[in-house]
């Protein structure tokens, strides 16, 4: 009994220890002082030297946290209980907040660095005028491919996959939009398009292609290109820029029928205490030399104009990931279609899965 | 049966221990790395453990979770070794089954469900989520595994020592603590320590408590896993490896030093 008194007492200093640490380390970084800002992004989805930046500037300590999909982020903040400033969620997760009521509309007089951001990626329809979210990054979808392995074919368009000599050579990302969405757009449709007979047209061209795919995977599908298991697949140009840079010998392009155009966006929840700070924090991370320094960390594209100049040339000159305005003239944003077309877009995708070759 | 070990279960044994081990080692060899990535060996470099102690964020949800850890291990076990005793204690046969399965349904339901009840439960309640949701919830999964750890070295025991223990007029608090614990210490730590690891890797349950800058480990690595995982998190899986290694070690040697001897009773 002894002994096992003397062992507990032994962990609850240890904890006690521990706990102190904690505090003095939080304490040291400012932490539980008042003037707080709480930051929910995606994991790695900023340049942790601009925080430091932005607390010195403005003497708001920024409290980060990260989650890994929209909807787990959603669902944080709907069931309240936290207090996040800004959250980051994709574009149509905004159209859902706003319909479930969970932002704040955002107060364009303090945000005079507006301005910077590119015109064309304003006003858009899951967000009219900008009234909850401003962009903080956006891409593509489409194809990444190992020209090597391809003896030196080049892909251009979406029928280039039909090609018989990809036979098992192609790697999906497994996403209904995305998925039914490379079907249509190689049929000449819009990605947002409702009508059955093309969806079901857009399935059944999908069908054929079968023979030529080789697995429909999640995540994993970056570590598969970048270790050459297929030479071909279907992804997020953020996800391509992350796999080129690993394995140099793979391209990348945005298929000249047109594609999506995605963006992930700040917005402050409902769940926000400190309004002002946030607000602070947007419009700093609009600043064309911030936005631009973090654009460099996080390798995706930014949605700022006056951060171009200040990005090396390769990059902005980059028609991958800067395409050029003909082609984005073609890429579309996903609409809210609707429970009922959502749920028949995922009805399709899953008869394409079990579809056999 | 022959009980001799033929050189062929021997084999056996080690491919089984190699497959168990080596994607352990794999991680601890790229902790090393020089390059950036997990499958191209590049050179050896102690460049990302560097980067993980300038990391005060990532030192912080460590320690976190080394806290919630010990805490919620603490507490269930207390709790959990008065539990088993109450269901060792129950008269009626039917009682003893009733709460023993309510205790097992706790265990085998998944742990997806049981996060989100708290959830639900703790932003009803208008509790903020953080360091005591996470460590009451904690403590919550915890005690069930504790009970059934216990319960075996109680049953175990000979209701005849109690008997004696009476009959040479020991109180009841007599008996729980200088019968029934003692003999139930080893029990009792292997409770802990279960307790303790279960609280050290949950995912499911702590995924849905964390908030309001409170976060832990396991919580934090997953959230990586979009913009994908850099190596200072396998420098840190290393550091974490071999802390429990040492864990175990100690453990090892505590119960060597004290083996207890046949009658399970010792004299202090």
């Amino acid at each position: 009994m002894n002994k096992l008194v003397r062992f507990f007492l032994f962990i609850a200093v240890v904890s006690a220890v521990l706990l102190y640490a904690i505090s003095s380390l939080n304490s040291s970084q400012g932490y539980s002082g008042g003037n707080t800002l709480t930051v929910f992004n995606w994991g790695d989805y900023i340049d942790p030297d601009l925080i430091k930046k932005f607390e010195k500037e403005t003497g708001i300590k920024v409290i980060y946290e990260t989650f890994d999909s929209n909807e787990a982020m959603m669902t944080k903040i709907e069931q309240g209980g936290t207090n996040y400033d800004i959250a980051v969620p994709s574009e149509y997760m905004i159209d859902k907040m706003r319909q479930e009521d969970l932002l704040i509309p955002l107060d364009h007089s303090k945000l005079p660095n507006l301005k910077h951001i590119d015109k064309r990626f304003m006003d858009l329809q899951f967000d009219p005028e900008n009234k909850y979210s401003i962009p903080y990054f956006w891409g593509t979808v489409g194809i990444v491919y190992n020209p090597k392995m391809l003896h030196g074919k080049e892909i251009t368009s979406w029928n280039d996959l039909w090609d018989p000599d990809l036979k098992n050579e192609i790697l999906l990302t497994d996403g209904a939009r995305e998925v039914i969405g490379m079907g249509l757009n190689s049929l000449g449709y819009s990605l947002n398009d409702t009508n059955k007979q093309h969806l079901v047209e857009a399935k059944e061209k999908l069908d054929t292609l079968t023979p030529n795919i080789k697995a429909i995977v999640g995540d994993e599908i970056k570590m598969l290109l970048a270790n050459q298991e297929a030479s071909v697949g279907l992804v997020w140009s953020g996800d391509a820029s992350e796999i080129m840079s690993e394995n140099e010998d793979l391209d990348y392009v945005v298929p000249k029928e047109g594609s999506n155009l995605w963006f992930d966006n700040m917005v402050i929840p409902k769940t926000a205490k400190n309004i002002e700070a946030a607000h602070k924090f947007i419009n700093f991370m609009l600043d064309p030399k911030v936005a631009a320094k973090n654009t460099d960390y996080v390798g995706y594209s930014t949605p700022n104009k006056g951060a171009l100049k200040y990005m090396p040339k390769e990059v902005v000159e980059d028609e991958r990931f800067y395409p050029s305005p003909e082609l984005t003239e073609k890429l579309e944003v996903y609409e809210n279609l609707g429970k009922k077309n959502l749920a028949y877009y995922n009805e399709l995708f899953l008869q394409f899965k079990m579809h056999r070759k | 049966m022959d009980k001799k070990i033929t050189p062929l279960s021997k084999i056996f044994l080690a491919v089984i221990f190699f497959i168990l081990y080596a994607p352990i080692f794999f991680l601890v060899i790229f902790s090393f790395n020089s390059g950036e990535t997990m499958y191209n060996f590049k050179g050896f470099s102690l460049e990302w453990y560097r980067e993980l102690f300038q990391d005060t964020r990532l030192l912080i949800i460590v320690l976190n979770t080394i806290v919630v850890a010990f805490l919620s291990a603490l507490f269930s076990t207390i709790i959990g070794v008065l539990g088993a005793l109450a269901i060792h204690q129950a008269k009626k046969r039917q009682t003893k089954n009733t709460l023993l399965s309510l205790n097992n349904v706790l265990i085998v339901s998944p742990d997806v469900i049981i996060g989100a009840s708290f959830l639900i439960l703790f932003t009803m309640a208008g509790l903020k989520l953080g360091f005591y949701s996470v460590l009451l919830s904690h403590i919550a999964f915890s005690i069930p595994i504790v009970v059934l750890m216990v319960l075996p070295k109680l049953m175990e025991m000979s209701p005849t020592l109690i008997d004696a223990a009476r009959d040479l007029g020991a109180s009841s608090w007599n008996v729980v603590t200088k019968v029934i614990i003692p003999f139930i210490t080893p029990g009792i730590f292997a409770g802990f320590f279960m307790a303790l690891t279960y609280s050290l890797d949950d995912f499911a349950v702590t995924f849905f408590v964390t908030g309001n800058g409170f976060s832990t480990l396991s919580v934090e690595i997953y959230s990586l896993a979009r913009r994908g995982i850099s190596l200072n998190i396998n420098a840190l899986s290393t550091l974490l490896f071999l802390f429990t290694l040492l864990l175990v070690v100690i453990y090892y040697f505590i119960t060597q030093r004290n083996k207890p001897n046949g009658m399970g009773v010792r004299k202090r």
